[in-house]
């Protein structure tokens, strides 16, 4: 940074003592955050710019590295993926002074009071259209619209609770409006976590400069939250999941605001009301965040659009017995559809002249617009006016519109005059710029960026701060993300202080603390559960490959005969029976470790493992979802599976396994013995006892040749041949291995154990009756009849060589434990079910 | 003329279907010609909860929900509807098309009908393509009352369109059905919709029941006793005049109107969500009966 100004230690003013400092040069004629037009370094950037000087460039990289390990650890704790992007951070954040901030900030609320008075109109008396302030193609001409949102007798109090808008000064320094974001905006999470993140990582400016804390901004919302709520009240945040872009975000937020996180699938609707489905029943909630698209919502209102669940929420507004923040309908103005008559909008309405402009923006269901553009092209951008994706925007976006041919243009004008009132068209005019951190050490970008007001009662609460970035020239403002910090220096008039305090922290010490989880949410049960499942199955896969794998490497004549081989491996794998033994083993052990279409083997499982676990990644410890994560990520499961280094295959399926048991260890020693972990654990002994049944089946059913040999193998299998030693110290027989395997309630690899331990966990479950669940009582039968059975009873052989007792019970037992499963899917998860669409009529003559 | 009309709908499940959530759009409303004199709904099993909502287009809904387990679902509607012949109308006599886009789109001078602005928009069931325009370009000479190019739209569809039940499904667009030639009423409508809003030209869909009388060695008219469709054009002057293209004439005595908005979906009579229910099969049942009669 040029240092003129900068007040770096020990130096006395004179230039020639300073400490080598970044060079950074910004254009002349343009307005740049951080030095004036004749490169003197701006008052409220001194303090940064003399850390800068004295920090020097191996500092600053230092820093930009921690900060992006910051980024992506805060990334991974709320989210299945890295959510930071790659490459280069820049960990400079944008100053700005308490005269610059004051103006925006004015201007913010006034466009989020415009936009309310706007929404409420266009749901009510519709003055707007009467008097020809807006034209009526810009509300009705796409589906932002909603139509059941309009006409309410009682509207909702308010459309908006929150407001965010993209923003950029001109290269006169002066603020514009890029894009109005009203409909499901929730991106604070990106303000607090990418705050959070830069404040550790650069602290000592940071501090040393004073920037304003947005913890008191967000303790405002919150107030306004607790008020709406009331003492006993829920508030929950509603998301599109894991799958959503905007999940970090929204996980982040509820964390912080302390709402419940909430996936369409989870709500309903009753008398009026919209409630939590959880396992202890339909839960009440007051207050509904919608991270959630208007057009994605309510299936019973928009059938055509909405996702599957949440039917009905309109309903329960409408009947006032939900707020939504923001309500349905106010998709309607998001992005654009403000922008091309926001000054006749706002005298009109409020009475006040607009502070903040918008960038050049013409709604294209004007045919005057419509002429301009066609001759301006390539000056414009033309995007959907409302934002989002628009199916019939693609033929109206040229690639590159300077390169378009007549016969293109005339297509894109006739398209135009089709669908022109869905459309915009946008420019991004020339920015100010920012320093940003390169590789070539300190340039000058242009930038913009993302701020957030909520309401507070009385007023919009701005926060004071942003999520910047520094953009391309003319480009759109960029996807929310992680993004250089944006500091507000404090009026150093003003003695008003921002309380320092995390809301984090504060919540925490009240009183909101739970302990039972008995409001599990019964998505997340079913998604618990099916993660044990899915884990146990793993780990079966894995065993049989591994006693398979090395049996074929001790070369030992019987253990390694590959026929015996190829029937354990087809307790999991199809059987195959063309081929001849050696070949047929081979061509077996590698469909089941890399075909993805084996039904049962490793490449499914593995899949189904990460997706279930990445599902319910808030429900268990971040320390297990890394073993889960790192088993199925490990890149030597894409290699080419070759024969010849098999030893290679035996050490990852042992890796594998170890990771596994690092994540039950993990599971058991860090999951609070709440409703998530009796859920995990059902699954994982219900999947258990199954596949033990299964295995002892169809090994033991009948005496073979070589049965020792087998009956080792079930042993090492069951990870039971030491403990089968140092009881017996004898070659196996089938009588103690039964009693080891099946019977014995001590062996935790044995069926009964899995049996007691799944009676015992079922037995805590909520019942409304004093006598047990059904499922609880099936599990408890088939408990007792294992008990009541005798070893010498169930190895016994008939004529043929077969073992009727035994097959008869293990099957008895597989049967049973998938009872137990569907009556608990049942019971628990049905609530988890997503509604489907009734079939449509009334269709002329078609009567079935 | 007074009728009584019952509308019976029964969704059967493979499956006990846990909860269910219904909309229904079965209320006849009062109408220039049409007077609602009775109308009552009654649901099988009876719901939990049942909520009245009007919405901004003035229509009846109902809200009902059933949060028991039930294995069938029955809606039985009966309304009795007293309909007066319509006036006649002059075609000649309404505004010229251009006049009526401009008032409706906002371009004219005055107050925008902002009840009307609605209706003038293409939506997703409603957007004609280029050869939908190009086709009923004819119908639009410069300066034509736009009833009159209305009555040659619905003349040209019930000329040139096959009625096909089973051809299309309900959510068909009218780009394909006009590809094909061929659909119900609901694909007439809304193809004639489409080209009447690629105008800009305001216009209802117009959902409903049509009584038929078969004269003796005449054909029946297409949707006797059943839900039907139509349309609805919008001149400053005439207020809303109604057109049937699948029958290419004007609703009169026997169209008994339930509900009207943009597209099919904004009155689809029945429609909703259900949780558990398996696979699902609907049988429906419409007759107008002259009152007494």
């Amino acid at each position: 940074m040029m240092a003129e100004g900068a007040r770096a230690a020990g130096a006395s003013g004179d230039a020639g003592l300073r400490p080598p400092a970044p060079p950074y040069k910004a254009a002349a004629d343009r307005h740049d955050e951080a030095v004036d037009a004749t490169g003197r370094v701006r008052t409220h950037w001194e303090r940064l710019a003399g850390w800068l000087a004295e920090a020097g460039p191996p500092v600053i990289d230092a820093i930009a590295s921690e900060l992006g390990r910051l980024r992506d650890e805060s990334g991974i704790a709320f989210t299945a993926r890295t959510v930071a992007a790659p490459g280069a951070v820049d960990p400079l954040p944008v100053v700005l002074s308490a005269s610059d901030w004051a103006t925006l900030e004015r201007g913010l609320a006034q466009r989020a009071r415009l936009a309310e008075a706007v929404i409420a109109d266009l749901y009510g008396p519709r003055c707007t259209i009467r008097e020809g302030l807006l034209p009526p193609g810009v509300v009705f001409g796409s589906d932002a619209f909603a139509a059941h949102a309009a006409g309410w007798e009682k509207p909702p109090e308010r459309f908006t609770l929150v407001f965010e808008a993209d923003v950029a000064r001109g290269a006169d320094g002066r603020w514009m409006i890029l894009a109005d974001r009203l409909d499901a905006p929730l991106g604070d999470g990106w303000l607090i976590a990418n705050r959070i993140a830069t404040s550790q990582a650069i602290a000592e400016p940071f501090i040393d400069c004073g920037a304003r804390r947005i913890a008191s901004h967000f303790a405002r919302f919150q107030d306004l939250l607790d008020s709406l709520t009331g003492w006993e009240g829920r508030l929950a945040l509603l998301t599109g999941g894991e799958r959503d872009p905007r999940y970090f975000s929204h996980a982040y937020l509820a964390r912080y605001l302390n709402a419940t996180l909430v996936e369409p699938a989870d709500l309903t609707v009753r008398d009026g009301a919209a409630f939590v489905k959880t396992l202890d029943g339909l839960k009440k909630v007051d207050v509904l965040l919608r991270g959630v698209p208007d057009r994605r919502i309510d299936a019973l209102h928009r059938p055509r659009s909405a996702a599957p669940g949440a039917p009905a929420l309109t309903v329960a507004a409408r009947a006032g017995g939900l707020v939504m923040g923001n309500a349905i309908g106010t998709a309607a103005m998001a992005y654009r559809a403000l922008a091309p008559y926001a000054h006749r909008l706002c005298e009109r309405l409020l009475g006040e002249p607009l502070e903040i402009p918008d960038a050049p923006c013409l709604w294209l269901g004007d045919p005057a617009a419509r002429a301009q553009v066609l001759e301006e092209l390539p000056f414009w951008r033309i995007e959907p006016l409302t934002g989002g994706a628009s199916p019939d925007a693609a033929p109206l976006l040229p690639e590159d519109p300077s390169a378009m041919t007549g016969a293109e243009r005339d297509r894109l004008a006739v398209a135009l005059e089709r669908v022109g009132e869905r459309f915009a068209a946008v420019a991004t005019p020339p920015l100010a710029t920012t320093p940003a951190w390169c590789a070539n050490g300190l340039e000058p970008r242009e930038w913009m960026m993302r701020v957030f007001a909520s309401w507070a009662g009385e007023s919009w609460s701005v926060a004071p701060g942003g999520v910047a970035a520094t953009v391309e020239p003319g480009c759109p403002p960029p996807a929310l993300g992680f993004g250089k910090d944006v500091w507000v220096l404090p009026d150093p008039g003003s003695a008003a202080k921002d309380e320092a305090a995390s809301l984090l922290a504060a919540r925490l010490a009240g009183g909101h603390l739970r302990r039972t989880g008995r409001e599990l949410l019964s998505r997340v049960a079913d998604e618990v559960f099916w993660l044990g499942r899915n884990a146990e199955r793993a780990e079966s896969v894995l065993r049989i490959l591994n006693v398979c794998l090395q049996r074929y490497l001790s070369g030992n004549r019987i253990d390694a005969d590959p026929a015996a081989l190829t029937t354990l491996l087809s307790v999991h794998a199809r059987e195959d029976d063309r081929a001849p033994a050696p070949a047929r083993l081979r061509e077996t052990l590698v469909r089941l470790i890399g075909d993805p279409d084996e039904p049962e083997g490793l490449a499914p499982t593995l899949a189904h493992l990460r997706s279930g676990a990445a599902r319910a990644r808030l429900s268990i410890s971040e320390e297990s979802w890394r073993y889960i994560d790192r088993l199925c990520a490990d890149p030597r499961w894409r290699g080419r599976l070759d024969f010849r280094a098999s030893g290679e295959i035996a050490r990852l399926i042992e890796d594998a396994l170890r990771s596994l048991a690092a994540f039950a260890g993990s599971a058991q020693e860090n999951l609070t013995r709440n409703f998530a972990w009796r859920f995990l654990e059902m699954g994982r002994r219900i999947e258990r006892g199954s596949q033990i049944a299964r295995i002892v089946g169809r090994i033991a059913g009948r005496e073979r040749e070589n049965e020792e040999s087998f009956l080792r193998a079930l042993l090492t299998y069951s990870d039971s041949a030491a403990a089968y030693r140092a009881r017996y110290m004898m070659v196996p027989t089938p009588a103690a291995v039964m009693d080891l395997l099946i019977l014995d309630e001590t062996n935790p690899r044995s069926l009964g154990f899995q049996l007691a331990q799944l009676e015992q966990v079922l037995s805590m479950l909520p019942s409304e009756t004093p006598y047990r669940r059904p499922e609880h009582r099936r599990a408890l039968a088939l408990l007792t009849e294992v008990r009541l059975t005798e070893a010498d009873a169930v190895a016994a052989t008939d004529a043929n060589g077969a073992r009727p007792a035994l097959g008869a019970l293990m099957s008895r037992c597989r049967s049973e434990l998938a009872e137990v499963s569907d009556t608990l899917a049942r019971a628990y998860f049905a609530h988890a079910e997503a509604p489907v669409a009734l079939m449509s009529q009334g269709r002329l003559g078609e009567t079935p | 003329m007074i009728y009584d009309v019952t509308h019976r709908t029964v969704y059967d499940y493979v499956e006990s279907a846990a909860f269910s959530q219904h909309l229904l759009r079965l209320t006849p409303r009062d109408t220039n010609g049409q007077r609602v004199l009775s109308s009552r709904i009654s649901l099988d099993p009876r719901p939990d909860e049942i909520v009245l909502e009007r919405d901004m287009f003035g229509n009846l809904a109902h809200a009902a929900t059933v949060s028991r387990p039930h294995g069938r679902f029955e809606i039985v509607a009966i309304s009795r509807v007293e309909r007066q012949s319509p006036s006649a109308f002059i075609f000649e006599a309404s505004s010229p098309w251009e006049d009526v886009r401009a008032i409706a789109t906002g371009a004219a001078a005055g107050p925008v009908p902002d009840d009307v602005a609605p209706f003038a928009f293409p939506t997703a069931l409603t957007t004609a393509n280029e050869e939908i325009e190009d086709w009923a370009r004819d119908c639009f000479a410069p300066g034509r009352p736009v009833l009159a190019a209305a009555a040659a739209l619905s003349a040209r569809i019930h000329a040139e369109f096959d009625y096909v039940p089973g051809a299309t499904a309900a959510d068909t667009l009218p780009a394909e059905s006009f590809a094909a030639r061929r659909g119900v009423c609901q694909d007439f409508a809304h193809v004639m919709l489409a080209a009447l809003r690629a105008r800009r030209l305001p216009a209802r869909y117009v959902s409903g029941y049509l009584r038929t009388i078969p004269p003796a060695g005449q054909p029946r008219l297409a949707g006797a006793d059943a839900s039907h469709a139509w349309v609805a054009v919008w001149d400053p002057a005439l207020d809303w005049v109604e057109f049937d293209p699948t029958n290419n004439m004007i609703p009169g005595e026997d169209h008994i109107t339930l509900a009207w908005g943009r597209d099919y979906s904004d009155v689809s009579p029945v429609s909703g969500i259900v949780v558990g229910a398996g696979a699902q099969s609907l049988h429906v049942g419409v007759d107008v009966m002259p009152a007494g009669g």
